[in-house]
């Protein structure tokens, strides 16, 4: 039996909807304050996996130079908007690296941070 | 007013009943305690509307320590892990999760003393994870230097000030050559501080091989969160399993005491389950709170009802209920401190 063929025959398209984006960061200054981008909007701040921002942080905790934030639509977007947040975000903050965040189906394709 | 706050978290299917057993034979021990009962997991979504409602968190920020029974965590799907969240919150780096032989419990070996310092808040638990298409999805693994340094610093710490001898750390850095190659260097710089103690390292897959052919060799053995997850289990294994497996977890301003397993709710309200992981966990949090004499006391006398066999638990071939194994170690503390 070909069990790549197999497998490939069991795949499930699935319909995709974009609805915001991880940005990763990298800065000296803290924790960030943002404004709003467009149709972006924060929705948390995390630091090695723990959220730091809104809620509780313990003044024990450790925190490096590298910010997850993200960001949610607060209407429909295209990749478009993407480029263009990113054109607007880099101006004042150096990021690494972002993922898109999709909704597979209607469900999270993304994990909440703790 | 007591000498000692503690935060008591009972958490849910069998917890209440082991806590409820534990408390017991604590209060037994004379230690001054005013135990502050606070609520986690699964009731409190209702309850509160969140798994750690901020009760249980200002507790536990007041008190500094805390003695937790497990929890129950869906696998795959659903809400996020309270302990894991307990654990990102207070930023309580460093999980301790000592395997040692009971003398009395059945095992095919005759001496196991290892101390496990496993890194409780990065790695692949940090909880960063995306369907990157509708068919592939990525945890981003993240391993930080200071919070690699941290963990080696304060295993290197703990093995000084408890007379151990050798620190090894356990990695996959010939394959994860960036995230386990700077948990490695971190290690390697940190041990430069302590010259007296041997160090090593050791890859993970042959440190699970070497651990179940000669578990004597280990002494003090560093780990990513995922690695000592896992190795802290097999290490459970091979000390009788996970009814002796207590656990530590330690920040450097608080410290939450729970046993390595889970909430068993299929046992819940039949009070057959053994307690002794949240019991030794109890007795390593007396220990943290230099409750020397008492925490001994504890020790010695759930030893001799192992050892005496007539009041012990189903997984240790006996019948006793929970609270009977419990009584029976307060009945022997009794004896033993000539009351």
């Amino acid at each position: 039996m070909n069990f790549t063929a197999e497998a490939i025959k069991t795949r499930k398209k699935k319909d995709t909807k974009l609805v915001g984006v991880d940005v990763y960061i990298i800065t000296e200054e803290g924790i960030p304050q943002f404004k709003e981008f467009g149709p972006f909007k924060c929705e948390f701040i995390s630091n090695r996996g723990t959220k730091v921002w809104p809620g509780y942080v313990s003044p024990d905790l450790l925190m490096v130079n590298w910010y997850r934030c993200r960001f949610m639509a607060t209407k429909d977007i295209q990749d478009a908007d993407v480029t263009t947040f990113l054109e607007q975000f880099g101006q004042k903050w150096w990021w690494s690296a972002v993922q898109k965040l999709w909704t597979y189906d209607g469900e999270a394709g993304y994990s909440k941070a703790y | 007013m007591a000498k000692h706050i503690i935060t008591m978290i009972p958490g849910e299917g069998t917890g209440p009943e082991i806590c409820e057993a534990v408390r017991m034979v604590i209060d037994a021990s004379g230690v001054d305690i005013k135990w502050e009962y606070e609520d986690i997991g699964l009731d409190c979504l209702d309850k509160h509307g969140t798994l750690l409602p901020d009760k249980t968190i200002q507790s536990i920020a007041k008190n500094k320590v805390a003695l937790k029974g497990p929890t129950t965590t869906p696998v795959g799907t659903g809400h996020k892990s309270a302990n894991v969240t307990l654990r990102k919150v207070f930023d309580l780096y460093a999980n301790v999760r000592p395997a040692k032989l009971i003398p009395v419990v059945k095992r095919p070996w005759d001496h196991i003393d290892i101390l496990n310092f496993r890194e409780n808040t990065e790695d692949c638990y940090a909880a960063i994870e995306h369907m990157v298409s509708d068919e592939v999805a990525q945890c981003l693994k993240v391993i930080t230097w200071p919070g690699s340094y941290r963990i080696a610093d304060f295993a290197f710490q703990w093995a000084k000030t408890h007379g151990r001898k050798k620190v090894f750390c356990v990695h996959k850095a010939n394959i994860m050559k960036m995230t386990d190659g700077l948990f490695m260097d971190a290690f390697k710089e940190a041990a430069k501080k302590y010259p007296d103690i041997e160090t090593g390292d050791v890859i993970v897959d042959n440190c699970c091989m070497q651990l179940v052919r000669n578990p004597a060799q280990f002494d003090c053995l560093v780990l990513p969160n995922l690695y000592g997850d896992i190795l802290t289990d097999l290490c459970a294994g091979l000390v009788g399993g996970l009814g002796f497996a207590p656990g530590a977890n330690v920040g450097d301003n608080c410290a939450i005491f729970e046993a390595v397993h889970g909430s068993a709710p299929k046992y819940a309200g039949l009070k057959k389950v053994n307690p002794s992981a949240v019991l030794i966990s109890g007795i390593m949090m007396l220990r943290w709170l230099k409750e020397e004499q008492a925490a001994n006391l504890i020790e010695k006398s759930m030893f001799a009802v192992l050892d005496e066999k007539k009041h012990v638990t189903y997984d240790v071939g006996g019948t006793a209920k929970t609270d009977e194994y419990a009584q029976a170690i307060v009945d022997k503390m009794g004896v033993m401190a000539g009351k």
